[in-house]
């Protein structure tokens, strides 16, 4: 089966500070992957890292065989797109303009508005407040708007970092069920990193666990929720 | 006396569009930058020197003397983003001392190069417009017309193209822009160049009607500090009724009390509006 991501003995250091040491797993084309740890385990460092904005000091990722070099934009034209912690959508733009940020670089037209309109099919409250500014939006919805500029950018490989973040349960319920007919009806793989490592397990076919910057398990999805360790540590059962 | 109501009022309203003109560029430069941009002023006098060099000196007419203007204050912005601005992004106090020292680099050459003396600009057209009662001068109609142009293809380059679009994101978030595909290597000068080119459009245009010195800069860089506090930074449509109303007061008091009168009223304004609505007209209150 071939990967989508392979990251190979990745080590990131912020200064002195080493935040991911000997980081190495894969996702296949096609699927949804989970990378669950708790807060400051690493996770974000690796998203950042796949999308040029973070310099490895060691080890390498490939994006469909090619090597992503750590310049923002390099990523993009592999065809990864990242919605970021936190959202981090453009507040003063309309969220009709903040997806079409997320096409900035796709020369298709025709492609784009298929697109928007797929997001608009994901997402209908944001067809509604599309002329509005993003910075007025609700925490959920600034979420959908994050996810569909990220799917403006027509990526092989989708990247979102904690999209379940300060968000209503009943919300995140419904994301979930959205990124799952994403990668379904769009073929896309999706790196879905979160703290939630419920939310993210249940959908992910692979589950990858990291704390202070290793990879400390692995496996389907499935078997990581049922394990007694991942119980204990990260669903307070 | 209704002739000078409709004098007033013509005036008020180019010197509004100057004023708009400034202001918007110098947003601008502040949104891309983070620098308060102290040498703004100047160039709007570069313009103004570009304008009597291309009309007077080399012959040319004035539409191209207009454009030459434009693609060398775009150079020229991006030249200083590079060589001025760019070691000091986002260090907000260095940035502001430096584009003091360029502000005083670019008024002393102008001194030595031109020499203090103000220069007679000629009139781009003569004669008049007739609206039954109304006179206005074709000079000042021209430079209303073409200011309110450029502002209105500034807007939309701003508003509803994919590099405006661009500019704005990148001003809002510089990261998120980069990843998704903004070229931040090229869209810092060329943002910064327009700001520039900006002033130096405002700049040429009111030379006809003004004259040009080294000294013509320091007016409009305080008036678009003005229109900036009272329309509220980074609001558009507040900075737009913030220099028409600024540019109508000022045109007014002059006509029926004093040139300094108007003075004083503007001052006491921007000091009402910063006790009563410190955001500004329509402000956020952030930019
Ligand atoms: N820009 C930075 N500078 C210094 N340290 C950082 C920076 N970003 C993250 N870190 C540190 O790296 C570690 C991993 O952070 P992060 O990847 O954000 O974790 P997570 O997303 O899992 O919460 C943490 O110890 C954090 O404090
Ligand atoms: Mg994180």
């Amino acid at each position: 089966m071939s990967s989508d991501l392979s990251i190979n003995g990745l080590s990131v250091n912020y200064g002195p500070v080493e935040a991911l040491y000997d980081v190495s797993f894969d996702v296949p084309r096609g699927q949804i992957a989970a990378l669950v740890g708790s807060n400051g385990a690493g996770k974000s460092t690796v998203l950042k890292t796949i999308c040029g904005l973070v310099a490895p000091s060691g080890g390498e990722i490939r994006v469909g065989g090619e090597i992503v070099t750590p310049r923002p934009g390099d990523a993009l034209k592999l065809g990864v797109a990242m919605s970021p912690e936190g959202r981090r959508l453009f507040p003063r733009l309309s969220v009709e303009e903040n997806l079409l940020m997320g096409a900035y670089t796709v020369s298709d037209g025709a492609a784009s508005r298929d697109m928007l309109s797929r997001v608009f099919g994901y997402f209908p409250r944001l067809k509604e407040r599309r002329r509005q500014m993003a910075g007025s939006l609700s925490g959920g919805e600034q979420q959908m708007a994050a996810i569909g500029r990220a799917l403006m950018a027509q990526p092989k490989l989708l990247l979102l970092d904690e999209p379940s973040l300060g968000i209503a349960p009943i919300i995140v319920a419904e994301l979930g069920k959205i990124i799952t007919e994403i990668n379904r009806d769009l073929g896309m793989t999706v790196l879905l990193v979160e703290q939630n490592a419920n939310m993210a397990l249940s959908l992910a076919e692979t589950g990858i666990v990291l704390e202070t910057g290793r990879v400390t398990m692995s496996g389907s999805g499935r078997e990581l929720l049922a394990s007694p360790e991942i119980r204990a540590a990260y669903l307070g059962i | 006396m209704s002739f000078l109501i409709a004098q007033s009022l013509i005036n008020g309203v180019i010197l509004g569009t100057l004023y708009l003109m400034m202001a918007i560029g110098f947003t601008l430069v502040f949104g891309i930058m983070r620098i308060v941009n102290f040498a703004h002023g100047e160039f709007y006098m570069i313009g103004a020197f570009m304008a009597l060099i291309g009309v007077t000196w080399l012959g040319l007419p004035y539409a191209a003397t207009l454009a030459l203007t434009v693609v060398f204050a775009v150079l020229l912005g991006a030249l200083v983003e590079r060589v001025v601005f760019r070691p000091f992004r986002s260090d907000e106090l260095s940035g502001m001392i430096a584009s003091l020292g360029l502000a005083m680099i670019l008024q002393n050459g102008a001194l030595i190069f031109f020499g203090p003396d103000p220069q007679a600009f000629p009139a781009m057209v003569s004669g008049v417009l007739r609206f039954g009662d109304l006179i206005i001068p074709k000079s000042r109609a021209l430079t209303l017309g073409i200011g309110v142009v450029v502002l209105i293809g500034f807007y939309v380059l701003l508003m509803h193209t994919r590099f405006g679009r661009g500019l704005r994101a990148l001003v809002q978030d510089q990261q998120v822009a980069a990843l998704y595909g903004v070229r931040l290597e090229i869209m810092y000068p060329l943002g910064l160049g327009l700001g520039i080119a900006l002033a130096a459009v405002a700049g040429a245009l009111m030379a006809p009607l003004f004259g040009v010195s080294p000294f013509i800069g320091a007016a409009p860089l305080l008036k678009a500090f003005i229109v900036v506090i009272l329309g509220g930074l980074g609001s558009i449509p507040g900075a737009a009724l913030a220099a028409l109303l600024l540019g109508l007061i000022e045109s007014f008091t002059s006509s029926f009390v004093s040139a300094s009168a108007a003075d004083i009223v503007t001052f006491a304004l921007v000091v009402a509006v910063l006790l009563i609505r410190p955001s500004g007209i329509l402000g956020r209150g952030e930019a």
